[in-house]
């Protein structure tokens, strides 16, 4: 009664969404939103909100908050806890609230489960049906004026998929008065839990036999079970799935190679015209070598994030994805994961940190926790420079092994490596991580429907939103201390550098560009960061590397690619007419004792196995430490791939030296 | 007419479900619209026997065969 009474909307209004899984609940917020929502986190979790707004009419403005779906009050996931403790919550009074519930009316008695529930909350509440289109094709009828009457509540038949309804909501909503509540099902009557749950179907049942008319069979199931009879086949199942990822991999690579390229010359002249307008100095030198080169290193990776999101989220929406997830389960289950793992594995291919934010799907906490810890050991995109580079090095480009190219082959099997990698650590951490929670692999398959293009849109705009700001912030933060570490120095060495090249740039004659390059190779080499790769070189020795190898991993943490930028500055030293590439002049290194050539095959596959192991991704620890809520697991990922990639690397050195 | 479990159904059967001896699993299945009474059909079974595509009504449900043992159903 109290809520009643205080229950009036003067201007402003708070709108909870609320719905089973794919009943079609982000079709309808996008409907009313469009892009004007933002994607946060609930407090203490990392389960997404997503909160919207809209204007319901002239007066009012409507604030949407999304919450995960859920097929009933009962909580069994981190993201059905969110729904239940943001219903429960009695302490927001800032401005008055609606609940609007989301059914599927073409699969009523079980998305009523969780509106009955909601009324039993005694909040107001409003019934939105969803897919009357198909309820129509189905030759069915809704009574929609008895449904009310039965629920005691308002209900509006809306089909979010083409935005229809929304204007009929709007206007309930804005004349919005408080019914008097009637308990749906009174909880001291039932039991337990389960006898509640079925004294609501039955009442459910009922309601839904006075409401639903029925002139013909249902077809859409129909189409549902032939498409399955072929993509979950046993053989073609897999082999369309196959295809699938081939077709993915190619458009991830090559389509995004433009864009990337675009993107990677974008920054260098705006770096330039940047360094050029504004006076030398430190600022200059921070804000061009620090923060631009750091904001530029994450940028470019958007073209292949917002690609894979495209495919995901297609896969996601005709409802796909989750029939790959069937079909792979029984292979994962065997490793500590579970079906739905597959998305997230595939996705580290491309980079590990959307494939880790799409981890978020998979309901049980332990197989979600080995998901994230194994996904940064497969091979992504951002190694690929690495490997190209070192590969070329030690083999050379026309040898053959069985009559296929074996540089190929050596690529193949660095992505091997870090596939068995990957789940011999899962085999291996399913036996060391304790958990109570059981594993199910209770997942609903929806019909196949086709895409939601402003849905893929949106979500693709979102995900590329989360990776740029909560990634960019930490990347940043690095990017700005490696640049201190690489361009001071302690005592004077530094100045003394400065001031011998200062005659040689005086010089009208002098190559310009090809001094510079050398000052700041020599300037690299006493600086702070140059100090450490001398001071960790005995500790690296063993693995066949030397200290300007060290730089390059240290430098790499930034961002794998890295290494290719830092062995360019270091190795310009001693090449007088500067028309090496950085190829010829890494194989030309030998070392200044023994004589030997640095970049011998066993310091090349060292090298090698060392970059497929190691986590030497910034933006990877930032998304973990979000994903997981805490430091604690990013720093035993790094601590054991470091681990890993550092005993690897030694064994490969000392077998092939 | 017999008494079984729904994991000795094969692709095609279909039973009444008569109860599920679990009592978390049965939280999950009921709120999933799988609850005693209801027709069970046997859609798919995934290479290696496991999962099992289940239709309810007009929802496919995957589950594993070790939960479909515990669901106990009478064979039509």
């Amino acid at each position: 009664m109290q809520v009643a009474e205080k229950f009036k909307i003067e201007d402003k209004v708070r709108i909870v969404l609320v719905g089973n899984p794919n009943s079609g609940k982000s079709s309808l917020f996008n409907a009313l939103t469009g892009l004007n929502q933002r994607v946060g986190n609930f407090p203490g979790v990392t389960v997404e909100k997503k909160i919207g707004h809209f204007k319901v009419n002239d007066k009012i403005k409507a604030e949407i908050i999304d919450l995960p779906g859920t097929y009933s009050l009962s909580p069994r996931s981190e993201d059905e806890q969110v729904t239940f403790d943001y219903l429960n919550d009695s302490n927001r009074t800032d401005i008055p609230e609606i609940i609007v519930v989301i059914a599927d009316a073409s699969n009523l008695k079980r998305n009523l489960l969780l509106a009955s529930q909601l009324i039993d909350l005694e909040k107001p509440t409003i019934l939105a049906l969803n897919m009357m289109d198909i309820v129509e094709r189905n030759k069915q009828t809704i009574d929609i004026d008895l449904m009310a009457k039965e629920f005691g509540i308002p209900v509006v038949p809306i089909n979010a998929r083409l935005g229809k309804g929304t204007e009929q909501l709007k206007d309930i909503i804005s004349s919005y008065k408080v019914p008097p509540f009637k308990k749906f099902v009174d909880n001291h009557e039932t039991k337990d839990a389960l006898d509640n749950t079925l004294v609501r179907y039955e009442k459910i049942k009922r309601i839904i036999n006075a409401c639903l008319t029925s002139n013909g069979e249902t077809k859409t199931a129909l189409l549902t079970k032939k498409i399955d009879k072929v993509l979950t086949h046993k053989v073609f199942g897999y082999l369309i799935f196959l295809f699938t990822l081939f077709i993915i991999f190619q458009a991830i690579f090559s389509w995004s190679s433009i864009p990337m390229d675009l993107i990677e010359n974008g920054f260098l002249v705006f770096g330039n015209w940047l360094g050029d307008v504004l006076p030398q100095g430190i600022l200059n030198d921070l804000l061009v070598n620090g923060v631009l080169a750091g904001l530029g290193g994450i940028v470019i990776f958007i073209p292949q994030i917002a690609l894979l999101f495209t495919f995901i989220a297609i896969l996601e929406d005709t409802g796909y994805l989750s029939r790959v997830s069937f079909l792979m389960d029984a292979l994962l289950k065997r490793f500590g994961l579970s079906g739905r793992s597959i998305i997230p594995l595939l996705g580290g291919a491309a980079c590990a940190v959307p494939a880790i934010m799409s981890a978020r799907t998979i309901s049980n906490k332990k197989e979600r926790l080995l998901t994230i810890f194994i996904t940064p050991l497969i091979s992504c995109s951002a190694r690929i420079p690495v490997y190209t580079l070192i590969i070329a090095l030690i083999i050379p480009a026309d040898q053959q092994l069985w009559s296929f190219n074996l540089q190929g082959i050596v690529m193949m099997v660095l992505y091997l490596l870090g596939f068995i990698a990957a789940i011999a650590t899962s085999w291996v951490m399913k036996r060391l991580v304790k958990s109570d929670e059981r594993s199910h692999f209770i997942m609903e398959l929806p019909i196949y429907r086709s895409p939601r293009w402003s849905n893929v849109g949106i979500t693709i705009v979102n995900k590329v939103k989360v990776f740029l700001f909560e990634a960019g912030k930490i990347i940043i933060a690095v990017s700005i201390i490696l640049w201190v570490l690489s361009s001071y120095g302690p005592g004077e060495e530094m100045a003394r550098i400065d001031e011998k090249y200062q005659e040689m740039i005086s010089n009208p004659d002098a190559d310009k560009s090809h001094i510079s390059e050398q000052m700041a190779s020599e300037k690299l080499e006493v600086s702070y960061a140059g100090h450490i790769g001398k001071f960790i070189e005995p500790a690296i020795k063993p693995l066949g590397f030397d200290w300007k190898i060290g730089i390059s991993i240290i430098t790499s943490f930034a961002a794998r690619e890295v290494f290719v930028g830092t062995m360019a500055t270091l190795y310009s030293v001693g090449d007088e007419e500067n028309t090496a590439s950085i190829k010829e002049k890494m194989a030309r290194a030998t070392n200044p004792k023994t004589g030997e050539k640095v970049y011998s095959r066993a310091t090349g596959f060292s090298l090698l196995i060392f970059y497929a192991f190691a986590l030497q991704c910034m933006a990877t620890v930032a998304i973990v430490v979000k994903e997981t809520g805490g430091w604690k697991w990013p720093i035993i990922q790094l601590l054991y791939m470091g681990a890993l990639a550092y005993f690897s690397s030694l064994i490969v050195y000392q077998v092939f030296s | 007419m017999s008494l079984t479990t729904l994991a000795t159904c094969t692709t095609g059967e279909s039973a009444k479900l008569q109860g599920i001896d679990d009592e978390q699993l049965s939280i999950q299945l009921f709120c999933m619209g799988c609850i005693p009474g209801e027709i069970i059909t046997i859609e798919r079974i995934a290479p290696f026997g496991d999962p099992i595509m289940i239709s309810v009504e007009d929802s496919f449900i995957s589950i594993r065969k070790v939960d479909a043992e515990k669901m106990r159903i009478e064979k039509i």
